[in-house]
């Protein structure tokens, strides 16, 4: 039994191995690549750096690229081109524009709000001590120096 | 026996809620005996989920198939260690896991304290034991590891099981999650803790030191456990990517920056009695994000590679959540009274602020991957369209953070308590700071052009140096008054303060870490078909292609390539890409093959043969520096077991009155 199982896994490798080609990735695809998401829903990767061969999202998009890339389409003619067929969801940041702006301007708003709530944190407890007269000064030197005897002996 | 293992974590869960109710009874009416009941149903607890573990763990080792679990995850060839992890490999499994953690933190906590914290144990237990209830729930009801296969009303067997994801029969696998949940489920306990001396107002310096050393352990945890993922990832995807910003990635994330926070800012409370309300929030908070990931990952609200199948307990995680998070915002806005700051602040360049500063970026850091994390549902539900936010907005919103968070490592532990003199600041940064520069510079000349890359090695350079002359002068200093060499007085300066050393010591890692992290910007890779006796060039390195070979285990059929390395034609490397597919799940699974150096990692992925030419397809990675991301953890280990150690010299952080200040302060230096 285990025998015709293996031997049938086997049989499936050589059919997978049969199902794939190799993707060669060339330099100008990466570049905008990487503002795409892989949509395959097995990674988060970008069509740049997705390396899973024969993938049904990434190959087909970088042989997409690639061909309009010859045909003489720019970078931002292909992304629009992704992003009308798939929608918002073919660019791998939202964009910063309509409410994909959020995105953008949460984070750093989030912090300037924290950095004010420190300023205000710092502005209400800060109370520099008193300044010491001399008197006291050498009053706590006095102190300190006994210690430090007394830590010597 | 699967009956008995259901009525185990039927009675864990009867017990459970009687615990709830004696502590807080017994507390409320001042009836020690229904206190010391509650404590012991604790011990009851345990040792039922003890016994339903135990009946789920020999069902899968023995594959006893009539489990619908054991069915699901396991099957007979595999080796027993992985079914053993096949434990946690389902959403029931991982529940009981969750489980069978939190009642040994019960169990050790409940004997730990049997004279300790007396007035607050009733609330801890209290508090642990409803979470504990709020997970029994959950396997004994909805998702109950000893549902049996059954067709009609009888029980029935399979002849073999479905197996262990093929991607989760690696070695870190087996102990990935488990320490990760070591992490997760730990938080309890600081957050029992908190909540304990919130409600009875505990007074003193006790229970904020049970506390963070609980936070200590856990953050331990939940470091090694997010290294190990990282470790999974890069070693078995194939393509060497050890983070992607995964959702499930990030709510692991999450926890780890909140309790690193708390860590920080607990020292305020500690030295000068002051943040207490923000580390009250920052204590909870990282208890509600844990259960938040378990939650973000069970309910399939967002859509992730590591999620478990989608379900229905995401809504009793909510439900939990919501009256979690009410009634601990009920509970501190309750006692701001007795959270009230004892100190004041004396000057905005002070160790105090750069606390602050450091809980800021933390915070920033935390909110940013939430939100990134969150981005797309809530954009969908806005707007009605679906975004992606995949990695490169993380990482152009977390590496500016990281980075000033990495500055920031190397500026706070140099800053004095209260103040510092701008003579001070020029004495410990001006070689540090010129060192830095200069080796940035040094890269820049040499063509290094990646800015995050230099910015990051002159940081690093930066932090490195700050920590290295902290630990140079002190252990110079008592090498010379004890008459030992630097080495020795090096191990009496940590030993003398543990946690002050042993901290530097994690911010070592992280530094080394991050050196690592900068490795990426200089990744190289390709993919070829090459015949057998061919070879192919990456970087420096001729690869050749000299043999693919194919064989079976009982549990998977393998082909693997032979590829000798060699540089400038001396030979460097043989190399053994292997790919799998396992007979249970057909699943065809990549074993890359890894020759680690300080200076870069080679990385080979036997990817496929091709269909036309039946050529091996392989991908050739270099992973520059990415080996001192590992070893920069194992100098964070090092670094939290020295924190845990009791110092040698008692630190007595007294609450000092501040009675004046010198005007001039070369006077006193005098």
């Amino acid at each position: 039994m285990k025998k015709w199982r293996n031997s049938f896994a086997l049989l499936m490798m050589a059919g997978l191995c049969l199902a794939q080609t190799g993707d060669l990735v060339p330099p100008e695809v990466r570049r905008v690549g990487d503002r795409l998401a892989c949509l395959c829903g097995s990674c988060k990767n970008t069509v740049a750096t997705c390396q899973m061969l024969g993938c049904h999202y990434t190959a087909p998009a970088r042989a997409k690229i690639t061909a309009m890339h010859k045909a003489g389409a720019d970078d931002e003619a292909i992304v629009a081109d992704f992003v009308k067929r798939e929608g918002k969801k073919a660019l791998a940041a939202p964009p910063a524009e309509g409410f994909g702006i959020m995105a953008w301007l949460a984070p750093p708003f989030m912090a300037l709000a924290g950095a004010g709530l420190i300023a205000w944190f710092i502005r209400r407890h800060r109370k520099p001590a008193p300044e010491l007269n001399e008197g006291d000064v050498a009053k706590y030197q006095q102190a300190a120096e006994r210690e430090l005897s007394r830590f010597d002996e | 026996m699967e009956n008995i293992g259901a009525l185990a974590i039927l009675l864990a869960f009867c017990l459970g809620i009687y615990s709830v109710a004696a502590s807080l009874v017994g507390a409320w009416k001042k009836k020690p005996f229904l206190i010391a009941s509650g404590e012991r149903a604790v011990i009851a607890v345990w040792a039922l989920i003890m016994v339903a573990t135990g009946i789920l763990v020999y069902a899968l080792v023995t594959s006893d198939f009539r489990f619908a679990y054991v069915a699901s995850h396991s099957n007979r060839d595999m080796p027993w260690y992985y079914k053993v992890s096949s434990w946690w490999g389902g959403q029931e499994g991982s529940l009981l896991l969750w489980n069978f953690l939190l009642s040994w933190y019960g169990l050790v906590v409940v004997l730990q304290n049997r004279r300790k914290h007396r007035p607050m144990m009733p609330y801890v237990v209290a508090t642990l034991m409803a979470t504990q209830v709020f997970f029994l729930t959950l396997n004994a009801f909805p998702a109950s590891p000893f549902q049996m296969l059954a067709q009609g009303r009888n029980i029935v067997e399979v002849p073999d099981g479905n197996g262990l994801n093929p991607l989760l029969q690696y070695w870190t696998m087996l102990i990935h999650p488990p320490i990760l949940y070591l992490g997760y489920v730990g938080f309890v306990v600081p957050f029992a803790f908190a909540l304990g001396s919130l409600i009875t107002r505990q007074p003193g310096d006790q229970w904020i030191f049970t506390t963070r050393r609980w936070a200590i352990v856990t953050w331990f945890f939940q470091s090694t456990g997010i290294l190990l993922g990282a470790g999974w990832s890069y070693a078995v995807l194939g393509w060497g990517g050890y983070w992607v910003w995964d959702p499930v990635e990030n709510v692991s994330f999450l926890p780890w920056l909140t309790s690193t926070a708390f860590l920080h800012s607990v020292m305020m409370q500690e030295k000068k009695g002051m943040m207490k309300v923000w580390n009250m929030v920052l204590v909870a908070a990282t208890f509600f994000l844990c259960i938040f990931g378990t939650f973000m990952t069970r309910s399939g609200i967002v859509a992730s590679v590591h999620a478990f199948a989608t379900s229905n307990i995401g809504n009793y995680f909510l439900v939990f959540l919501v009256l979690g998070i009410a009634l601990t915002i009920y509970m501190i806005l309750g006692r701001l009274d007795y959270l009230k700051s004892e100190a004041e602040l004396e000057s905005v360049v002070s160790r105090e602020s750069s606390f602050l500063f450091n809980n800021l970026i933390l915070l920033a850091s935390c909110f940013a991957t939430l939100w990134g994390t969150l981005f797309p549902v809530i954009s969908e539900a806005v707007t009605g369209e679906k975004v992606s936010v995949d990695a490169p907005w993380f990482n152009r919103i977390n590496i500016p953070i990281a980075l000033f968070l990495l500055f920031l490592t190397g500026v706070g532990p140099l800053l004095a308590w209260r103040r510092v003199s701008a003579e001070g600041l020029k004495r410990n940064f001006k070689w540090p700071l010129l060192g830095s520069l200069l080796m940035m510079t040094g890269l820049a000349a040499a063509g290094i052009r990646h800015p995050y890359a230099l910015i990051t090695f002159g940081l690093c350079l930066f932090v490195g140096w700050t920590i290295g002359q902290e630990f140079y002068k002190g252990a110079g200093a008592i090498a010379k008054k004890e008459s030992m060499n630097l080495m020795s007085g090096m191990v009496e300066l940590t030993h003398r303060n543990t946690r002050r050393y042993g901290g530097y010591l994690v911010h070592m890692g992280i530094v080394i870490m991050f050196i690592g992290f900068a490795g990426a910007a200089f990744n190289r890779d390709t993919t070829v078909e090459v015949e057998q006796g061919r070879s192919f060039q990456l970087g420096r390195y001729d690869l050749k292609v000299t043999g693919v070979n194919s064989g079976q285990t009982d549990n998977y059929v393998w082909q693997n390539a032979t590829i000798e390395a060699s540089v400038e034609g001396k030979p460097y490397a043989t190399l053994h890409p292997e790919r799998r597919i396992y007979s249970q799940s057909q699943q065809p699974v990549g074993a890359v093959s890894i020759h680690r150096r300080l200076n870069e990692d080679l990385y080979i992925n036997f990817a496929a043969i091709s269909s036309e030419a039946q050529k091996p397809i392989i991908q050739a990675y270099i992973f520059p520096l990415v080996s001192w991301i590992w070893i920069g953890y194992w100098v964070l280990l090092i670094g939290s077991v020295v924190c845990l150690i009791p110092s040698k010299v008692k630190m007595s952080y007294a609450r000092t009155e501040v009675v004046g200040m010198a005007g001039k302060h070369e006077k006193v230096a005098k």
